[in-house]
């Protein structure tokens, strides 16, 4: 099932045409990359989602109810990460949860439990002074512990990592790896990354409308290029095999460094070849990979 | 209705935590206390600053001069205060985005509002009873001459001006983006009445009225009924500005 679902989406801010069309399936239980570039209207989709801005034309359904601009009828299946997360300063971590639980409508005593719950996961356990002199970073934090308050079926998060340090960054991407069984994520991020190290699925955002979208492994397939890498224990040994491979298949693209030779074909079968040619030289390399493409790569490609 | 009572008591918290609540209690004290002092010690300080020779008489102070000095100090004083105190209430919060959070928890946009304006009309309210009470206290022990009449119904009047002013600023906060755009806005309003003051035959409804006339009210010039037009028209008039000001707010863009 999607949980939640982007039809026909247009939005212009003034003559900029930010969304053009957009479609977009989140099924549940995925964390789901949102990728693109800065502007490319990330944060709009999110605001429309969020029943935030109003759609210029299409749908948004969430949980099966479609979203309507203003109300906020929606958003109990929600919890939103706003990219910068804004507090009231005079408050302390508890009592701010405990003013989100009670919107949400929990029940008084799950309030407590739940916070303490969340401030842990997040690692904010400690923390009882005021949120004013939070660092950027535990502001963050304790936005993935609000956004959660709610038991929310659908985390949004936009561009949780963008703002941080490194070690901020793997911290938050744990967090929110650490949530795969228990709610669907969607993030947005340019940080390419990020979105190799947690995500299963991904959707590049260009032009207003997604030009790449499915599982990681699918789009990896699916552009995954006849290219091999062949490391040898030396480099003679591998100028040897470059040789005679040269001899058997002229038109074959090889790139050689050292002991590593790239080779890329035309050829469907160019993997078995090599392999045949390996046996009958005896020759045995050190490793022998199909090289996948990385998603920077395909990114470069897409939103050119 | 939850929602309603939940930001109102983070609004509360906030009026204590931002110390709003105290500079309004302090101000309208102080006001309190000023009033009857003020009046008493006017004409005893003057002689003292004239130049040696000159011989000035002063009335006798009454309790008429005490309110009067009220009526006027938060009519202007008062109410700047207020203005200014409340004027970012809702506009800091839009720019900040602290509303964002809790608006995509389901926190009714109208709860917001509501709230807002109660929790300001509620510490308005508090802050005029702190002045009243504290004048009214002085004035009889000052002045213990019973010439002032239904000084709480020409409190009720200013009362009522200011909740309506609050009303106007909330409404046009939702319009704009800045605190003193609100600001302005409100001060546009309140020029506009005092123009149409000018005509005579309007004065009897202009809200503005409730705000000037009362010690008139006090020294007997006019009598109770005489505004019952304009307390009619301010007091609809509020509700009015506030439900405008939630469905301005439920469209507006976040």
């Amino acid at each position: 099932m999607n949980i939640l679902e982007i039809n026909q989406l247009y939005k212009a801010f003034g003559r900029k045409q930010v969304l053009n069309g957009l479609d977009m399936a989140v099924p549940e239980g995925s964390i789901f990359g949102f990728v693109g570039r800065n502007g490319a209207g990330k944060t709009t989709t999110m605001k429309i989602v969020l029943g935030l801005l109003k759609a210029d034309r299409g749908t948004v359904t969430v949980c099966g109810e479609e979203v309507s601009y203003g109300a906020t009828k929606t958003n109990r299946h929600i919890g939103y990460l706003p990219d910068v997360p804004e507090f009231y300063g005079y408050m302390r971590p508890r009592e701010y949860l405990q003013l989100c639980g009670e919107i949400a409508g929990l029940p008084s005593k799950h309030i407590g439990e739940r916070s303490d719950e969340l401030l842990s996961l997040v690692g904010l356990g400690d923390a009882n002074r005021k949120i004013r002199g939070f660092s950027g970073g535990m502001k963050q934090r304790l936005g993935i512990a609000q956004a959660l308050m709610g038991e929310p079926r659908l985390l949004i998060c936009d561009e949780p990592t963008s703002a941080l340090d490194p070690l901020g960054r793997r911290q938050i991407l744990d967090i929110l790896f650490s949530l795969k069984s228990r709610t669907t994520v969607v993030f947005s991020t340019h940080i390419l990354s990020d979105v190799e190290r947690i995500c299963d699925r991904v959707a590049v955002l260009e032009g207003g409308r997604l030009v790449l979208s499915g599982t990681i492994a699918q789009i990896r397939k699916r552009n995954r290029s006849n290219s091999y890498c062949l490391r040898f224990s030396s480099s003679s040994t591998a100028r040897e095999f470059a040789g005679s491979l040269k001899l058997q298949w002229p038109a074959v693209k090889m790139d050689r460094e050292g002991s590593t030779l790239v080779i890329t074909t035309e050829d469907q079968n160019g993997g078995r070849v090599l392999i045949d040619l390996l046996a009958a030289k005896q020759v045995v390399p050190e490793s022998f990979e199909v090289m996948e493409p990385s998603l920077e790569s395909l990114f470069a490609e897409v939103v050119q | 209705m939850i929602h309603f009572v939940v930001f109102f008591k983070k609004e509360t918290k906030e009026s204590i935590r931002t110390y709003a609540l105290l500079i309004m209690a302090v101000v309208f004290a102080v006001l309190g206390i000023m009033n009857p002092l003020v009046a008493k010690l006017t004409p005893e300080l003057i002689p003292k600053l004239m130049p040696e020779g000159i011989n000035i008489t002063m009335p006798e102070p009454s309790s008429l001069d005490s309110w009067s000095q009220f009526f006027k100090n938060i009519q202007q004083m008062g109410l700047v205060v207020t203005m200014l105190v409340f004027s970012g209430s809702l506009p800091n919060e839009v720019a900040k985005g602290t509303l964002i959070n809790l608006l995509t928890k389901g926190l009714s946009r109208r709860a917001v509002i509501f709230a807002k304006y109660a929790a300001m009309a509620a510490i308005w309210t508090l802050s005029m009873a702190i002045s009243l009470v504290v004048t009214w206290t002085y004035t009889i022990y000052f002045f213990p001459d019973g010439k002032a009449q239904h000084v709480l119904l020409a409190a009720f009047w200013l009362w009522t001006f200011g909740a309506f002013l609050l009303a106007v600023m909330l409404c046009a906060a939702t319009l704009v983006v800045s605190s003193y755009g609100s600001l302005l806005i409100s001060g546009a309003a309140v020029v506009t009445l005092m123009i149409l003051n000018v005509i005579p035959a309007v004065q009897k409804y202009n809200p503005l009225s409730l705000a000037g006339r009362n010690m008139d009210l006090v020294t007997g010039n006019i009598g109770p009924a005489s505004l019952v037009p304009a307390l009619i028209i301010t007091l609809v008039a509020i509700p009015l500005l506030i439900l405008l000001a939630a469905q301005k707010f439920a469209k507006k863009q976040l």
